[in-house]
Formats: structure tokens, C-alpha cells, sequence
């Protein structure tokens, strides 16, 4: 696997969003460098959302910055957006229309040429294996091919910063396995990717780097390599916890 | 102007078509009004006094001006609904359907798409006016005042203008929706704006108010003048500009 260098593609500096209860992030620091999959695990409730939703300006900070390839967020435009990917909760896929309809608006409002149009949803159908919902509603697919068809529609046209949160629920394993290649071969192309997961899922297995978040914090992170993540992704979340009980 | 506002044209040209709700609510609005106008001349032509009663004046007319007076009076209040109705759904679904977080992070700005939803609804408004002119039309040939009123068809022309004014009017149930995150608040909405226009619009009163001219100009022509309805543009103006504000702060944060 190629190591990760060069500018990051996204470097977030003191992030704050508090909100009524404590609930939030509570200044964390992020880097994904282009060719990077950078997994964020934590657990249900962690922050992990939040933080996302902060980096793609979906929330507005209290405090701290996010910059996509050197870009504050705040005052990005077309250009810099055009260069980015996402599914955050919920996929692009409008129940009124056929996979490749929705595929088609995903395109356009990702900026994609309308000469290129049709050649970029081709190509991502074969690329998730969706020829065979092509032509039905997305309200008569199953929640796990809705999530495929979600996620074709955030990569289609090849974006250099991806920012995917827990891309695997509900897909079953042969689209686990697609996605996995999919991402493994945009990272090689230059792409930083960042997928958050509650789980040390498939995903989060192919990661370069695993950063542990836990109550709006970064806690820590895991050596992909290591054995028995599990383990050790259990001990840094529960000596999180007695730390700040104590 | 806001970035991408063409492909976030297409793009609500292309959701709005396949919508089986706009599709819904156009032929409710079309056939229905076509339907309850059709049902209230019979009923008064065979002397029920209740329909008269409601019709007031109008059951005098007959003709085209009867046909149209009535078509016109169910359309301010029915068709104002319909247009809420689709305007809630055009906004608020992107909430209720949880689809609001994919039109963040795009190339195409938010207050385009916003901008869109509205230039989409628009159209379509003005092509309920035609169809609903054209369905009135047949409805009123049918009925022989082609032969007995030729005269009076020209009152067809108050149909589209009326139909498209309380269009514009509707245009607040967009703001509604999108600040409360959902359909019912711009349905509410919808539902206020057409108590305020239908009482102002019995009372006689609130020509210069822009969301009560169309009602009243609909019930009593000679109490608005043609400049009150010129203020009726002032409404989508001002509540499409505050629904472009809205999406251009936007925050996923309930």
C-alpha cells in the first residue's frame, strides 16, 4: 500500500461545538493527508457525527477551524466543494427516482460536465454493481442497496477528499467488500478518505491510521497492524471514562 | 447570482417531475375544482337552496361569469391550499426524508437550490393555470355558453391570473417549512394565510394587503384595484429572499 504525503487534504484545529447538556466536541485536532484512510471509532454517542457534520459545514464551530486542501470551510467555494465526496446519515437517494435518476442529480449537483454526465453514472453502476436497480425507484429498494446507491452517488465523480460516516450499516458483505475496493483504490489515486465507524468494522480495517474518539474527544489511536483491536479499543474508552469519573 | 442555480434547476425540474405528490396534487387541484364547480351550477340550476345561498350573487350570472365567479371563489381558498401543500412538500421532504444532509458540501450553493425549488414551483403553477383555464373552457363549451354567452368567454382570462397570484402568495409555506424542518409547519402556515385572505375577502376589506387581493379581487373584482395586485409579487420577493437566507445558514443541528 502506498504511504500517505504530501498537504493534508483536511486539517481541523481546535474544533468546539458544545451544545445544552455537554453534549458535542470538545476541541479536537484531525489530519487526513492525500492517499490516507483515516478511520474514526468510537461509540454510539461518542461525537463522531458532530465532528463530521463540523468538517463538511454542515454545524458552524463555536471554536477552531477546518480547512479542505488548505481551504477554510467557511469561505469555500464551488471549487473546492466540487473536490469533495460525502454521506453523512442519510444517502442522496430521493425515493421518487430510478438509481440511475438519482445517480444522474448527483452528478449535477456535484458539478460534473453534462457531456460527462452519462460516461460518470456508467461508470459508478458497474463500479457498485448496480445495474440491476438502474431502472427502479429508490423507494422499492432495501435499506443496505439504498446505502450502495448512496454511496455510488458521493464517489461518482472522484472526489479528492471523502468523508463517509459508518458507510457499511446496513450493507450486507458483498457490498462491504465493493466499497472497500472502491476506497482502497481512490486512496492510491491521491485521495484522503475519512470513515468514521462505532465498530472496528471492514472499513476501519483498512485504515493507514485509527483514531479513538470518546465523549467529543480524541482519546487515542490503534496500530491498524496491531492484534486484538477490540481489546484495545475497549481499554482507551473505558480508562477515558474512569479518568474523568475520577 | 447563487453558484450552480442551472444544474440545481434541472435537478428540482427532475424531482419534481417524477414526484408522484406534485402529480397528486395537480390533478386534485385540476379535476377538483373543475369537479366542485361543475357540482355547485348543477345544484343551483335545480333550486337547492343552500348552494344558492352560498353562491350569493353569482347564482344570478349564469353564463360564463357564473362558471368562472365560482371556479375562481373554490380556487383563492382550495387551490391556495394545494400550492402550501406542494410547497411544504418541496421544502419540508428534504427534512422529513433526512436528504437535507447531501445537499450540503456541494458545488451548488444551498440558496440555489433553494432558488430552484421555487423556479420549479413556479413553473409548475403556471402550467396548473393553463390546464385549469383550459379544463374550465371545455367545461363551459360543454355546457352550451359558447352559444348562449359568447360574449363572456373572454372572463376566462381571470382564471390563470387569479391561479398564478395565489401561487405567489403560497410562497410563505416555503419559509415555514424550512425553519421549522418538516411539512406541517408550512402547511400551517398555509392554513393561516387562507383564514387571514378568506375573512379579509368576505369582509370586503384588505385590497392593498398583498396575501388577501387575490381572494378578494376573486370574490369582488371591483374592490381591487388593478395596482393591488400588482403588490402581490412583493410576497414571494420578500419570503423568497428570506428562504434564501434560511438555506444559506442552515445548520443540521436538531
Amino acid at each position: 500500500m502506498t504511504e500517505p504525503a504530501g498537504a493534508p487534504r483536511l486539517e481541523a484545529r481546535g474544533l468546539v461545538r458544545e451544545f445544552r447538556g455537554g453534549a458535542g466536541v470538545h476541541g479536537i485536532d484531525l489530519d487526513v493527508l492525500p492517499g490516507e484512510v483515516h478511520a474514526l471509532v468510537g461509540l454510539n454517542g461518542a461525537g463522531k457525527t458532530t465532528l463530521l457534520r463540523l468538517l463538511l459545514g454542515m454545524l458552524r464551530a463555536d471554536h477552531g477551524e477546518v480547512r479542505i486542501d488548505g481551504v477554510d470551510v467557511r469561505s469555500a467555494g464551488p471549487g473546492t466543494w466540487r473536490r469533495v465526496g460525502h454521506v453523512v446519515e442519510h444517502p442522496l437517494a430521493y425515493a421518487e427516482l430510478t438509481g440511475r435518476g438519482n445517480l444522474a442529480i448527483a452528478a449535477r449537483l456535484h458539478g460534473e460536465r453534462r457531456d460527462d454526465l452519462d460516461a460518470a453514472v456508467d461508470r459508478v453502476i458497474d463500479e457498485f454493481d448496480l445495474a440491476r436497480y438502474a431502472n427502479v425507484r429508490a423507494s422499492r429498494l432495501s435499506l443496505g442497496n439504498r446505502q450502495r446507491l448512496g454511496l455510488a452517488a458521493a464517489l461518482l465523480h472522484e472526489p479528492s477528499f471523502v468523508v463517509l460516516d459508518e458507510p457499511t450499516n446496513a450493507l450486507d458483505p458483498a457490498g462491504v467488500i465493493l466499497l472497500r475496493e472502491s476506497l482502497v483504490r481512490r486512496a492510491a489515486a491521491g485521495a484522503g478518505i475519512l470513515v468514521s465507524s462505532h465498530h472496528l468494522d471492514e472499513v476501519a480495517r483498512i485504515a493507514h491510521r485509527i483514531t479513538v474518539i470518546n465523549d467529543g474527544r480524541v482519546i487515542g489511536g490503534l496500530d491498524p497492524a496491531g492484534v486484538d483491536l477490540e481489546r484495545a479499543f475497549f481499554a482507551q474508552v473505558h480508562a477515558d471514562a474512569a479518568g474523568r469519573v475520577a | 447570482m447563487s453558484a450552480g442555480l442551472g444544474s440545481a434547476i434541472a435537478v428540482e425540474a427532475r424531482k419534481a417531475a417524477a414526484s408522484r405528490v406534485m402529480a397528486s396534487v395537480t390533478a386534485l387541484l385540476v379535476l377538483g375544482v373543475g369537479a366542485l364547480s361543475l357540482g355547485m351550477l348543477l345544484a343551483a340550476a335545480s333550486g337547492d337552496e343552500q348552494v344558492l345561498a352560498k353562491l350569493g350573487p353569482l347564482a344570478d350570472d349564469g353564463g360564463w361569469g357564473g362558471l368562472i365567479g365560482v371556479v375562481l371563489q373554490i380556487t383563492a381558498a382550495g387551490g391556495l391550499l394545494a400550492f402550501g401543500v406542494a410547497l411544504s412538500w418541496l421544502f419540508g421532504r428534504e427534512f422529513a426524508d433526512g436528504t437535507v444532509a447531501a445537499l450540503f458540501a456541494l458545488p451548488v450553493s444551498r440558496p440555489a437550490i433553494a432558488m430552484a425549488k421555487l423556479v420549479v414551483y413556479l413553473a409548475w403553477a403556471i402550467g396548473v393555470a393553463l390546464v385549469l383555464t383550459g379544463v374550465v373552457a371545455v367545461l363551459g363549451y360543454a355546457m352550451g355558453y359558447g352559444v348562449t354567452d359568447a360574449a363572456g368567454v373572454v372572463g376566462l382570462l381571470r382564471i390563470p391570473v387569479l391561479v398564478v397570484l395565489t401561487a405567489l402568495i403560497a410562497v410563505p409555506a416555503a419559509w415555514a417549512s424550512t425553519l421549522g424542518r418538516g411539512l406541517l409547519p408550512g402547511i400551517a402556515a398555509t392554513v393561516g394565510i387562507i383564514v387571514v385572505a378568506q375573512v379579509f375577502a368576505i369582509a370586503d376589506a384588505g385590497a392593498w394587503i398583498p396575501i388577501v387581493a387575490p381572494a378578494l379581487w376573486a370574490i369582488a373584482p371591483q374592490s381591487v384595484p388593478a395596482a393591488a395586485l400588482l403588490t402581490v409579487p412583493s410576497v414571494p420577493i420578500v419570503f423568497g429572499g428570506l428562504c434564501a437566507l434560511a438555506w444559506a445558514r442552515l445548520q443540521l443541528d436538531r
